[in-house]
């Protein structure tokens, strides 16, 4: 069998499309090859959970077989990928990340899995994550099963969390694309630091079923990529109604970037200290860079605030009133004791405690903060912020203290952007602008509830403007 | 200018003192840990305390008969 091309571990979903379609290559190659390169290089980044390569293969082997009858079914068929241990895959391990669920098995796939398979996409593995996706609040990058996550770019520094595996994998070309999840952050972060693209959808756009529960008013699953298309192409195949999944906004999405609104007529919020004294200091170029080419893309960057709420308290109070209840059995019981993060343990065993009227409390807050969202996008289209202030964090840092500080007095500007677009159900996409310290740095931009269009639209645009997501880690 | 070998790493230590001066003390125990960890949810409950909440406005998860 001829060796596959090294480009085609960094092509994105319509180049390997092409190259399917033309016969250059079978679902059975590029099955072998990645499900090779994700066993051989995975560990290299912490990134691999549980390898997949004889089911890849047998799956490969079937779309070869549909293809050659003329089966066709859509963009992601023999379209190599991962997802997040916290996603079932019927009969093999699924960890969660953690020492206590290392032997846990469902018999069942989760919805995502589910539809990827039926879009003929190859799953060839599982991908590592902070454990139980960090709810109790992990202090090390080490908090997880598979050992800290590895970022491609410089391995003395951290992917990401928790989504570690699902962002270093796609930076690293070991799958073309991966699924995580965020509930708060865990999509947004390691994809800023891994310097690639991906998407949190709107909250129900996506269903959960088979994923791990951490806050069921918060959880979203979501792909990682190359570009803002890619992310697209996947949202398209694994978004729709669930009735498995209670959070189910019983809505389709159907990427159309043939429809969107120009971008001259797009209004983008933004608050300009977040590019420049809120920014750490060696990213500020980048983001400056970036700003003046997402201008020259034609949108309108308006200068605007978010609304003031505590959003990292009413965050905090939701996660941890959910997650106790969720792991209340595992926390009680004293496995919780064998997690890897000594912060994480007391921080669920804390979550127990605490008085069902701050929970009330914060879901009503949500509710204001839904509504003053709601407001602010009447006015703009989307939101723009750095997807971090800076590069990733050194692997040894710890993470439950905040970075350096702004100096007194420095405007707010989006700070608290993550927790509240997670409370308000926001959809992201984040993308990588540029290189601070030889590491990326990346932009997000918020939309209103089910504006992934849009959104997706603007990073497409971004994207043919900049080369910042062909960019590949040396040595890989 | 002249950036001396004592310039660089003045500069090279002025964020990791700032971010030092962030870090709240390691705690050295579980039981420490967990009174930490339990400060920090005190913390939430003053934080949303002082948030003031019309009466008529009603928790942000759903309930469908």
């Amino acid at each position: 069998m001829p060796a596959i091309p090294a480009d085609v571990f960094f092509a994105t979903i319509p180049e390997l499309n092409a190259r399917l379609t033309s016969r250059e290559i079978s679902a059975e190659e590029l099955a072998r090859a990645f499900a090779a390169r994700l066993e051989q290089l995975g560990p290299r980044f912490n990134a691999l959970a549980l390898a997949l390569p004889q089911h890849a293969l047998r799956k490969a082997l079937e779309v070869d077989k549909d293809i050659k009858r003329g089966r066709l079914r859509g963009s992601l068929q023999a379209i190599p990928y991962g997802v997040k241990d916290l996603i079932s895959f019927a009969g093999q391990p699924t960890t969660w990340g953690a020492r206590p669920f290392a032997g846990q098995v469902f018999d069942y796939s989760a919805t995502v899995v589910q539809k990827l398979d039926a879009v003929g996409a190859v799953l060839t593995g599982k991908l590592a994550m902070v454990e139980l996706a960090g709810g109790g609040g992990y202090r090390y990058a080490s908090a997880s099963l598979t050992g800290p996550g590895l970022n491609p770019w410089d391995r003395t520094r951290w992917a990401g969390g928790s989504s570690s595996g699902s962002a270093a994998a796609v930076a690293a070309g070991l799958v073309p694309f991966s699924l995580g999840s965020e509930t708060s952050g865990s999509i947004v972060t390691p994809a800023s630091y891994c310097g690639v693209t991906a998407l949190r959808p709107t909250y129900g756009l996506v269903s959960r079923h088979g994923a791990m529960a951490l806050a069921w008013t918060l959880d979203k699953l979501g792909p990682f990529a190359h570009t803002a298309e890619d992310c697209g192409l996947v949202l398209e195949a694994i978004a729709g109604k669930d009735g498995k999944d209670p959070g189910s906004a019983g809505k389709s999405f159907y990427y159309t970037p043939q429809y969107a609104r120009p971008n001259k007529e797009l209004r983008v919020g933004f608050a300009p200290v977040d590019f420049a004294e809120r920014a750490e200091a060696p990213a500020r170029a980048a983001f400056a860079a970036a700003l003046t080419v997402l201008k020259d893309t034609g949108v309108q960057l308006v200068e605007t605030s978010l609304p003031r709420f505590p959003y990292g308290p009413v965050l905090s109070a939701v996660l941890a009133a959910e997650e106790a209840s969720i792991f209340e059995s595992f926390i009680t019981s004293g496995k919780v004791e064998e997690l890897a993060d000594a912060a994480q343990i007391a921080g669920l065993k804390a979550a127990l405690e605490l008085p069902a009227k701050d929970y009330l409390k914060a879901q009503r807050i949500r509710r204001l903060i839904q509504e003053a969202f709601s407001r602010l996008f009447a006015d703009v289209d989307a939101l723009i912020a750095p997807g971090r202030a800076g590069p990733a964090t050194k692997l040894d840092q710890r993470l439950d203290a905040g970075g350096p500080a702004a100096p007194a007095g420095t405007p707010t500007g989006f700070q608290g952007i993550i927790p509240a677009g997670n409370l308000a159900g926001l959809p992201a996409l984040v993308l990588p602008c540029g290189f601070a310290e030889n590491l990326p740095v990346a932009l997000q931009f918020v939309g209103a509830p089910f504006s992934e269009n849009t959104l997706l639209a603007i990073g497409k645009e971004f994207q043919t403007r900049t080369d910042w997501h062909k960019r590949r880690p040396p040595g890989v | 200018m002249k950036i001396t070998r004592r310039k660089l790493a003045a500069a090279a230590l002025v964020p990791a003192a700032a971010l030092a001066q962030n870090q709240p003390a390691l705690p050295r125990n579980p039981d420490e840990e967990l009174n930490a960890a339990r400060d920090r949810a005190k913390g939430l409950s003053d934080a949303l305390a002082r948030q003031s909440v019309p009466m008529d406005t009603e928790p942000a998860f759903q309930f469908k008969a």
